[in-house]
């Protein structure tokens, strides 16, 4: 049965098709629910076009509101569960600055 | 005398019906926070969870527990029907004393019945609440005291910001860019990359969390001003992991460090404006050693959102205050300052002895001379109560010129990054506006041609309103006497 992951963006559109780093809260029932990980992972807006074994991503933008369709992905790697970075940065423009 | 914990404080609120323990299973993820949430707005009672889902008997979570004027009072100890206006005389009174802590023991300390260490720290062992449906995490640091030193000043802050779980190990937090912690962190320890000592206090005495959320002048101990609320010392006990001190009597101490070179995501969260209006991403990160807690451990929440809560309540009180020795220290001849819980501290009313734009613009100043939280101050003249909103309203509607009654500040880097009018940009900018509304009477009027109040107080003689107020019962108007008669 697919996992489901949650992320943050600031805006929907912020998100794009691949592969990527990014956070995830894994809402998996229990104590643990909503642990965040860093990880390497494929997604897709379609969890379909991921093939049979891909998880769930749901997406909410900066203010929370969820997006009512959520995305296909599929975790590679995970990494440590943080990035360099000097407090009080914007850890989207990080996440961008340590891809380019 | 002052309560020595958070526990006794609750025996009392169950005595005098303003605490309710809600024995049916409650999960932690969403519903305990909705029904907070509700009992907020509904302005009910402070609420206890004692059935958690996922965790044993005994792990319980508390909400609330300065969410109405009735418990503040009770925490100050005096009468729960003590009105606004004696508990801010009351408040102001006491917050002008220091009272230094008193350093105990660890063996007489119940916030180290348990410890936690390096590998054993596991933050899940706690009922953190997913508090709004779609926040950022589960924030287990709402009604905190999150602690950290100034090594160089000898300065010990407190202060309340929010920090929620990031891992098992790590917590995600947004004390504001333009905090004390943040002045702290910024001077003394990001220019040699060096990780700052923090403890995260949850469930203290009630006193010390109004402490906490004072705005105290940079360098003063908030841990002597909650001495002088309470009227005696606040016992405070070493931490395991470094040298800072935390109230012995708490719940729960989350000891780490937060991090100069390594980020994690925060947010967003519904916050105390009312909104969760894009706050997010731009935290710190911090790393937690040691976890210790009481015995059956309170974690106390404030389900924050849409006044009044324990934020409008109690926060209102404490920046109401600090505010108006602010104004009086800069020469304003202010009368008194009040923060309507409504206002959520965006809005503030401020009552001048005299009045005019020379005396509005000083108000302005000061509200704007560093970070600039409140974003309008409607200031009135001193006939007006400003405790009494529909006399604020009615002086605003009818004094305030509605061209040159406004002055207006522009500021960039120095704004409250929550206020929900700004646009996400200016947010990230701390860029905004602060206006000060001058609803009082020029001070270049002369006096004869001011217009007349047309109430009972101003329109009449004093011979007429003692005539008519004598014979009050006589016109069958005993019913009616409360406003005339005052």
């Amino acid at each position: 049965m697919a996992k489901e992951y949650l992320t943050f963006v600031r805006r929907f559109s912020d998100l794009n098709e691949g592969e990527r780093e990014l956070f995830i809260k894994d809402l998996t029932p229990g104590p643990r629910k909503y642990d965040t990980k860093l990880v390497r992972a494929i997604i897709a807006r379609s969890p379909e076009s991921l093939g049979v074994d891909a998880d769930l991503l749901w997406v909410r933008s900066e203010t929370g509101v969820l997006d009512p369709k959520p995305w296909g992905i599929k975790i590679l790697e995970e990494l440590p569960p943080y990035v360099s970075g000097r407090p009080w940065s914007d850890i989207f423009e990080v996440m961008k600055k340590k891809v380019s | 005398m002052a309560f020595r914990d958070l526990r006794e404080f609750l025996a009392v609120l169950e005595r005098t019906g303003d605490l309710i323990r809600i024995k049916t299973e409650v999960d932690w993820d969403i519903e305990a926070g909705a029904i907070s949430r509700r009992v907020f707005e509904e302005k009910g009672p402070c609420l206890w969870f004692e059935k958690i889902k996922d965790y044993p008997e005994g792990f319980t979570l508390l909400n609330g527990p300065l969410g109405t004027w009735r418990r503040v009072a009770i925490a100050l100890g005096l009468d729960p029907e003590t009105p606004v206006r004696e508990i801010y005389r009351e408040y102001e009174r006491r917050v002008e004393r220091r009272i230094k802590p008193r350093i105990v023991d660890p063996s007489e300390a119940p916030c180290k019945e348990n410890i936690l260490l390096g590998e054993d720290v596991d933050l899940y062992i706690l009922p953190a609440p997913m508090i709004h449906e779609g926040d950022g995490g589960r924030y287990i640091g709402t009604w905190d005291i999150v602690i950290c030193e100034d090594p160089e000043r000898g300065w010990t802050n407190w202060g309340m910001y929010r920090f929620m779980v990031h891992n098992k190990n790590f917590l995600a937090g947004w004390p504001q860019a333009t905090s004390h912690l943040a002045m702290i962190m910024k001077e003394r320890y990001l220019p040699w990359n060096k990780p700052m000592p923090v403890a995260l206090v949850i469930g203290a005495e009630p006193l010390c969390h109004m402490a906490a959320t004072a705005p105290v002048p940079p360098g003063e101990n908030e841990a002597e001003v909650a001495g002088g609320l309470r009227g005696e010392p606040v016992d405070l006990v070493k931490c395991e992991t470094c040298d800072l001190f935390v109230p012995a009597h708490a719940e729960i101490v989350i000891e780490g460090e937060i991090l100069p070179d390594i980020i994690v995501p925060d947010g967003p969260f519904g916050e105390y404006p009312g909104y969760r209006s894009g706050t997010m991403g731009e935290g710190v990160a911090f790393r937690v050693k040691a976890i210790t807690f009481r015995n059956n451990p309170i974690l106390t929440m404030t389900a924050l959102g849409v006044p009044p809560d324990d934020s409008s309540i109690a926060a209102s009180l404490t920046a109401a205050i600090a505010m108006k020795k602010g104004l009086q220290r800069r020469g304003v001849p202010v009368t008194d300052v009040y923060v309507p819980p409504e206002g959520v501290t965006h809005l503030v009313i401020v009552g001048v002895k005299e009045g005019g734009q020379k005396v509005v613009r000083r108000v302005l100043e000061f509200f704007t001379a560093r970070r600039v939280m409140v974003n309008k101050v409607i200031v009135v003249d001193k006939d007006v109560d400003v405790f009494d909103m529909g006399q604020v309203l009615h002086a605003f509607a009818t004094k305030c010129h509605p061209g040159r009654g406004m002055l207006v500040d522009y500021h960039e880097g120095r704004g409250n990054a929550l206020t929900p009018c700004y646009s996400a940009e200016e947010r990230r900018r701390l860029k905004g506006a602060f206006v000060a509304f001058d609803a009082t009477w020029p001070d270049d009027w002369p006096q004869e041609l001011i217009p007349v109040k047309a109430s009972f107080r101003d329109i009449y003689s004093p011979s007429i309103q003692e005539k008519v107020l004598s014979r009050w019962s006589e016109y069958g108007l005993e019913k009616f006497s409360s406003k005339g008669g005052d």
